[in-house]
C-alpha cells in the first residue's frame, strides 16, 4: 500500500506551483513536507488528499489514480485534516468526533459498536474521554485541535493527512500534538502525512522528510539525509548549522 | 427534546386559536361538532372558510421554514435565505409573468421554475474562477436578482386588469385568503416529497457544515451536495409560494428562531423545528393579520413584514458589531 504522486503538476489558472513532481510516501511512517512559504507544500497535500485536481500527472494509491476511485472507499482508506476546518455551532466534542464517521455508515444506518467504539478509542487516543460532553468553544485551543484530530481518527484509516496541525498553538501543545500522532503511528500502524513549518520539531518526530524549495523537491528521506546545510540554502537560502540535537539526537538546525 | 414538544404544542394551539377566531368566533365545541358530524357553523368554517387557509398555512409555513434552515445551514450565514436571496422574488415574478399571459400551467410548477432561475442568476453572478463565493456575496447578489425580480413583477401588473391587478398585488405581499384543499393538498403533497428529499440530504449537510475540505475527506461530493441541497430548498421555497404568495421574512425567522427556542443538537432536529417555527410565524402572522383592524382581512405578509423587519436589521446590526459585514 503506497501512496504515490507521478509527474503531478499543480497550480492555479497560469501559475504553475509544483511542475513534474514525482514522489513515493512510505507506508506506515511519520512523513513530515517542509518548506518555505508559497513552496506549494499545502497545495501538494491538498492534491495528495484529492481536494484539487492536478494540471497534469497523477496521484495514486496502490496503483489506482486517487480521482478515480469512488469517494467513499477514498475516505475509508484516506482522512485529511484541513487546516482551518469549520465548527458547528455548540457542537460538543463528542458529537463532532461522531461526525468521522461518516464514510463508515449507510444512509439512516443506526450507530452500531464498531462506531461507538471508534470513537471512544479517538477520544482515549487524544485524551478528550473526559470532555466529551462539553461545548467546543468552551475548549482551549490545544484541546480544540485535538477533537479535531479525533475526528479523523475515528474514520480509522491506515493513512491520515494533516495541514499544518500545529499552527497557531504555542510550543508545548504544538508538542501535544505531534506525540500523541507518533504515539498513535507506534500503536496502530497509521501512516502520517503532514505539513510542518518547524524544521526542529519535524526532525524530531519524523521518519521521512520531504524538502521542497521554489523549484521542486529538493531532497527526501531520512531527517539526518534530508537537513543538510546545503539543501537548507538551496529550499529555504538559509543560512544554517546542522548538529545533533543533544537530547533526542536527531539533527538540529541552528539559523546563522 | 422537551422544548422541541413545547414548540409542536404552541403550534397546535395556535392552529386552533386561528380556528376558532375570526369574523365569527366559534367554541371548541362547535368546531369538534362540526368535525365529527360534519354539519352546522363548525362543519362551514372547517371545510370551506378556515380549515383550508390554516391548513395552507401550516404547509406554506413548513416549507419556507424549512427552506430558510438548509440556506442558512449551508451558507453557514442567518442571513441566508430564500426571500432574502431573491428566490422567492423570483418564484413570485414567475407567477405573475404566467397570469399575465394567460398561461393555465400548475402554479408549483411556474413557481418553482421562477425560484430556480433567480438561484441559477444569483451562481453565475457570483460565480468566481478559482475561488469559492463568500456567502454574503451570494446573499448581496441575491439581494439584486430579488430586486430586479420585484421591479419586473411590478411592470407585468401594470398589463393587468385593474380587478387582476388587485389580487396580484395582494398575493404578492403574501395572502391566504380564498385558499381552497387544492391549495392544501398541492403544499402539503409536494411539501411531503421535498421533505422526504431533504431527509436524504441530512448526513451530506451534516458533513457540509464541518466546511468544503473536511467533508470532501470524509468522503462526500462536495459540489454534487451543494447543488443538490439547494435545488431542494428554492424547490421548498417555491412551493410555499405557489400557494400563498413570497410571504416575507418567515424563511429568514423561523430557523434562528426554533435552533435558539429549542436547543436542537441535531442537524435534523433543527431542520424539523425550522418547519414548525414556520408554520407557527405563519399561522400567527396570518390569525393577526386577520384580526388587526376590525372588518379588514390584511394579507398574511403585512404582518410577517411588520415582524421581519425589524428582525432583519436587528440581524444586520449584530453581524456588523461581529464583523461579519
Amino acid at each position: 500500500m503506497s501512496l504515490r504522486a507521478e509527474a503531478l503538476t499543480l497550480g492555479y489558472r497560469d501559475r504553475a506551483i509544483i511542475e513534474a513532481l514525482d514522489l513515493d510516501l512510505p507506508r506506515g511512517g511519520m512523513t513530515t513536507i517542509l518548506g518555505p512559504n508559497g513552496c506549494g507544500k499545502s497545495t501538494l497535500l491538498r492534491a495528495l488528499a484529492r481536494l484539487i485536481k492536478p494540471r497534469g500527472g497523477r496521484v495514486t494509491l496502490d496503483g489506482r489514480d486517487i480521482h478515480a476511485l469512488p469517494s467513499r472507499g477514498l475516505a475509508r482508506e484516506m482522512a485529511i485534516l484541513p487546516q482551518s476546518p469549520l465548527a458547528p455551532d455548540g457542537i460538543t466534542v463528542g458529537d463532532l468526533v461522531k461526525r468521522g464517521r461518516t464514510p463508515w455508515r449507510g444512509f439512516l444506518a443506526p450507530w452500531n459498536d464498531e462506531d461507538a467504539d471508534a470513537c471512544a478509542d479517538a477520544l482515549a487516543a487524544v485524551g478528550l474521554s473526559d470532555l466529551a460532553d462539553r461545548p467546543l468553544q468552551e475548549l482551549s485551543g490545544g484541546q480544540r485541535q485535538r477533537a479535531w484530530i479525533a475526528l479523523v481518527l475515528a474514520q480509522r484509516t491506515p493513512l491520515l493527512l494533516l495541514d499544518e496541525p500545529t499552527t497557531y498553538l504555542d510550543l508545548v501543545h504544538q508538542l501535544e500534538v505531534l506525540s500523541l500522532l507518533r504515539q498513535r503511528n507506534r500503536d496502530t500502524g497509521l501512516t502520517v502525512i503532514s505539513v510542518l513549518h518547524d524544521l526542529n520539531l519535524a526532525a524530531r518526530f519524523s521518519d521521512h522528510l520531504v524538502l521542497l524549495g521554489p523549484d521542486g523537491i529538493v531532497a527526501t528521506g531520512s531527517p539526518q539525509n534530508v537537513l543538510h546545510p546545503d539543501r537548507l540554502m538551496q529550499a529555504f537560502g538559509l543560512r544554517a548549522q546542522v548538529m545533533p540535537d543533544p537530547v533526542t539526537g536527531s539533527p538540529m538546525v541552528i539559523p546563522l | 427534546m422537551r422544548r422541541g414538544i413545547f414548540l409542536s404544542l404552541m403550534l397546535i394551539a395556535s392552529i386552533l386559536v386561528a380556528l376558532m377566531v375570526g369574523q365569527v368566533d366559534i367554541g371548541v365545541a362547535d368546531l369538534w361538532q362540526g368535525l365529527i358530524t360534519g354539519e352546522g357553523p363548525g362543519a362551514l368554517l372547517l371545510g370551506t372558510i378556515r380549515g383550508p387557509r390554516v391548513a395552507t398555512a401550516v404547509g406554506a409555513g413548513a416549507v419556507l421554514g424549512l427552506s430558510g434552515a438548509i440556506f442558512q445551514t449551508l451558507f453557514r450565514n442567518p442571513l441566508a435565505a430564500p426571500d432574502i436571496m431573491g428566490f422567492t422574488a423570483g418564484a413570485g415574478l414567475a407567477v405573475v409573468a404566467a397570469i399575465a399571459m394567460g398561461l393555465a400551467l400548475p402554479m408549483p410548477l411556474v413557481a418553482s421554475l421562477g425560484g430556480l432561475v433567480a438561484a441559477v442568476l444569483v451562481a453565475l453572478f457570483s460565480w468566481r474562477r478559482d475561488a469559492a463565493t463568500p456567502p454574503l456575496t451570494l446573499i448581496l447578489v441575491g439581494l439584486g436578482v430579488g430586486f430586479a425580480a420585484s421591479a419586473l413583477t411590478t411592470f407585468l401588473m401594470t398589463f393587468l386588469p385593474t380587478v387582476a391587478a388587485g389580487e396580484a398585488q395582494r398575493w404578492m405581499t403574501g395572502s391566504l385568503a380564498a385558499r381552497d384543499w387544492g391549495h392544501v393538498a398541492q403544499v402539503w403533497g409536494l411539501g411531503v416529497i421535498l421533505g422526504l428529499l431533504t431527509l436524504g440530504q441530512v448526513q451530506s449537510l451534516t458533513v457540509l457544515e464541518l466546511g468544503a475540505d473536511l467533508a470532501a475527506g470524509l468522503g462526500l461530493n462536495v459540489e454534487r451536495a451543494r447543488w443538490g441541497l439547494a435545488g431542494t430548498g428554492v424547490l421548498l421555497a417555491a412551493v410555499g409560494v405557489a400557494v400563498a404568495g413570497p410571504i416575507p421574512f418567515v424563511a429568514l425567522m423561523a430557523g434562528p428562531f426554533s435552533s435558539r427556542f429549542t436547543g436542537a443538537r441535531t442537524l435534523g432536529g433543527r431542520l424539523a423545528a425550522a418547519a414548525a417555527a414556520g408554520a407557527l410565524i405563519t399561522v400567527l402572522g396570518d390569525l393577526a393579520a386577520r384580526a388587526a383592524v376590525p372588518g379588514i382581512q390584511l394579507p398574511v405578509g403585512v404582518m410577517t413584514g411588520l415582524i421581519g423587519a425589524p428582525y432583519l436589521l436587528w440581524r444586520l446590526s449584530r453581524e456588523m458589531e461581529r464583523g461579519e459585514l
